[in-house]
């Protein structure tokens, strides 16, 4: 507990508690704004994709050498970014670090709008989503595909669940205190409190019941991103075909969780006025998980690319050139320096651990997470064991096209719509932990 | 400067090449095949063109050799066509600059096989009748079987109607690419040539192969194709009939099968505790 902590604390009593938490609660106007321009953005976005229902995914840049494009990096991104909901609340929680209580449901939003939307974006990427339930009749068990849905799937009801468990003492606390919200609302904190009325042995439960999410979603969430590295590491492409492609994404993930994080910190302490509960020490410490995430995720990269480049296999010769001084290597090279190394040096700055050019540090970050897995999974197509023959010019390279550009931003648009509702239907900082543990203080 | 002389050294070499037309002696003109071109021997040649030549000389009638000085052209154009057989003989024989000579490599019948190949390519062309002189084309026949009791292929061969020794017969397996050559033999007074026979080598379910026998004595050639049981039969595995990675969904490996399920009811089955607990909750007290 640092000290600058305590003395906020000792201004805050129940009341204000409540009341500091509660504020967000409510359709205000700006929310109307913000939440009006994203429903327009995703309708337009929706009319590409009915372009791509109705045509067929020739609308997009795919061919038959590049048959994965910006869906699949989405989706692998969406995945990254879902996994930091496991790192923040079970591994830090049970380790024992009190300050992540406030950011902790920030991160289980996170993870559940991200995992909720990867499944959205894996369908974006099939030609006939008319034929999904052939997955469940014709999916082969052997297939990664077939443990990726299964897991992905089984990680959003986890979390969902991280997130609901201790959500109950405040929805049944909102229903209470708040008044003037449209009545399906007050209905719906009427269902979703379970008839909770506080006592002793309820809070028992959702303890209990809470821990042992906690310890669950540690394999889970770790199978969720290893299941989907495999469903390139098990293949036998240059610069897929990697044992420790696992691991790699797993660093991966925490590294863009992170940076999104703190940027969904940033915005929802600003808006919301949280300044007392969500500090500068979270910012500063959340900063520094991300340099420690970042250096093992460089540590990984290294490995990526010096044990192929020390071996120069002759398949693997013209991918790693690629990358590093060829047709990727702007990409590459943007990615690897300008959004992970000078970003995470900039952070070791105490200065830059502050809100604002943390949150800025931040984007980069997680704008280049989202082209590094564009690095990952587009340019090894590129360099198949048959050579490309007898195809078009046009197979010889990849660009998305703009009903593609269009369908993507409009899964991230879902994933701010889903953010945004949640963190305007429920409080963001857990009201009875905040209050357990302003009892907690005072008794000692 | 320099660089110009140094250019002139190594292209006025080509041209001179270029120019200068490729000499026959007069005596190799007019040798001719002694083999006559029937289909079997341009099949044989067009094998041939087609594993040691094309690379260089194209497809034939495409007209798209590769770049040579000078060019090595194709064998169904006028440039090929005009010579005599003699000459391109000469040719392939000895070879020129980009041209390997094909001497040490070929059989003197396989390199006439080329050319009755090339020749096949030229409607107007008529074979020259060879003079075998005192010699007479004797008429080949051949029976063949196989000997259970010592593992050998059989092969009775009789010239005009007549048991002979000496002719050589050679008998070879047909494989999916190419042929897998048994050996060369002579036949024996009885005019019956034995070959040796793997019976571990694959053949289909009932253990069939196909084998190719060819007789020669002088210039008459005589060649036979035949299918018989020579070998094990071979069993077939379906690649998929068992439990295996690649196997349909119904037959996946148990393990996979069992430690998929496992996980996936554990991990579910706490997650509907869980959700039991939680509609219980209100009880709770
Ligand atoms: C390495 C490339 C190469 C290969 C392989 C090759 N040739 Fe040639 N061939 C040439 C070149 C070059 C010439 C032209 C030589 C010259 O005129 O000096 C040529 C010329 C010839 C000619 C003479 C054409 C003329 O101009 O009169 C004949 C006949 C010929 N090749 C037949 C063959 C046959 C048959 C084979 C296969 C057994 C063969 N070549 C394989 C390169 C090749």
């Amino acid at each position: 507990m640092g000290k600058v902590r305590e003395e906020e604390m000792d201004l805050l009593s129940e009341s204000r508690i409540e009341e500091d938490l509660l504020r967000n609660v409510n359709w205000s106007k700006k929310f109307k704004i913000w939440f009006g321009f994203l429903t327009v953005l995703l309708i337009v976005c929706l009319w590409f994709y009915i372009q791509q229902l109705r045509k067929g995914l020739g609308i997009t840049g795919m061919h038959d050498i590049v048959s994965w494009g910006i869906y699949i990096s989405n989706f692998v991104f969406f995945i990254a970014a879902s996994l930091i909901g496991m790192l923040i609340s079970s591994v830090m929680g049970m380790i024992g670090y009190k300050w992540i209580k406030p950011i902790s449901r920030i991160a289980e939003i996170i993870a559940v709008a991200f995992a909720l939307v990867a499944g959205i974006v894996i369908i974006t990427d099939m030609g006939r989503p008319d034929r999904l339930h052939h997955l469940v009749l014709y999916g082969r068990i052997q297939s990664p595909i077939i443990w990726d849905i299964a897991v992905v799937i089984t990680y959003l009801a986890l979390s969902l669940l991280l997130l609901y468990i201790p959500l109950i003492p405040d929805i049944s606390l909102c229903n209470d205190k708040l008044t003037g919200l449209p009545k399906f609302q007050q209905k719906m904190y009427k269902v979703l409190s379970l008839g909770w009325a506080g006592n002793e042995a309820q809070y028992k439960t959702i303890k209990r019941y809470f821990q042992i999410l906690l310890i669950v979603i540690i394999p889970v969430a770790l199978a969720i991103h290893t299941v989907t590295s495999w469903l390139f590491a098990m293949t036998l492409r240059t610069g897929w075909d990697s044992p420790i492609f696992g691991p790699y994404f797993v660093s991966g993930a925490f590294v863009a969780g992170c940076a999104a994080v703190i940027i969904a910190m940033y915005f929802i302490q600003r808006n919301y006025m949280l300044q007392d509960y969500i500090t500068d020490m979270h910012f500063d410490r959340m900063g520094k998980l991300l340099v420690l995430v970042s250096l093992v995720y460089v540590y990984f990269n290294i490995n990526e690319i010096i044990v192929p480049a020390y071996k120069f296999k002759p398949t693997e010769i013209k991918h790693i050139g690629n990358l590093l001084y060829g047709h990727d290597s702007v990409l590459f090279w943007l990615v690897q320096a300008g959004g992970l190394i000078i970003p995470f040096m900039l952070l070791m700055i105490p200065k830059m651990r502050k809100p604002l050019p943390s949150m800025l540090i931040s984007v980069v970050i997680l704008v280049a997470a989202w082209f590094k897995r564009y690095v990952i999974v587009v340019p090894t197509q590129l360099e198949p064991y048959m050579p490309i023959q007898n195809m078009p010019e046009s197979y010889h390279s990849y660009t998305p096209t703009i009903p593609e550009i269009a369908i993507t931003v409009g899964t991230l648009v879902m994933v701010l719509m889903v953010i945004t509702i949640l963190t305007k239907l429920f409080p963001v900082v857990s009201v009875w932990e905040m209050k357990e543990e302003l009892l907690q203080e005072n008794q000692s | 400067m320099k660089k110009l002389i140094l250019i002139t050294i190594v292209i006025l070499p080509l041209f001179v090449a270029a120019q200068e037309t490729w000499v026959v002696p007069e005596t190799n003109l007019e040798k001719i095949s002694p083999f006559v071109f029937d289909d079997d021997l341009i099949k044989d040649g067009e094998a041939l063109y087609e594993n040691l030549c094309i690379s260089c000389h194209g497809t034939v009638r495409k007209n798209n050799p590769m770049v040579f000085v000078p060019s090595p052209g194709d064998p169904a154009s006028e440039k090929f066509q005009s010579q005599t057989d003699g000459s391109m003989f000469y040719k392939i024989n000895k070879g020129r600059g980009g041209m390997p000579g094909f001497e040490p490599t070929l059989e003197e019948e396989e390199i006439w096989s080329l050319i009755g190949y090339f020749r096949s390519l030229n409607k107007a062309y008529i074979q020259p009748e060879f003079d075998y002189g005192d010699e007479v084309l004797s008429e080949l026949a051949m029976a063949l079987s196989y000997d259970a009791n010592v593992d050998k292929l059989v092969v009775k061969v009789t010239s005009n109607g007549e048991m002979k020794s000496g002719i050589k017969v050679s008998a070879a397996v047909k494989g999916l690419f190419g042929k897998y050559i048994l050996e060369n033999e002579e036949t024996n007074e009885t005019g019956i040539a034995y070959f040796n026979v793997d019976r571990k080598m694959p053949g289909d379910e009932e253990g069939n192969l196909t084998v190719q026998v060819r007789a020669q004595e002088g210039y008459s050639i005589k060649k036979t194709e035949q299918t018989m049981q020579l070998v094990e039969p071979t069993v077939k595995t379906d690649l998929i009939a068992g439990r295996h990675l690649w196997s349909k969904a119904l037959k996946a490996p148990i393990w996979l099968i069992v430690v998929f399920n496992l996980i996936v009811s554990c991990i579910w089955g706490i997650i509907i505790y869980i959700i039991i607990g939680l509609v219980r909750l209100k009880k709770v007290s």
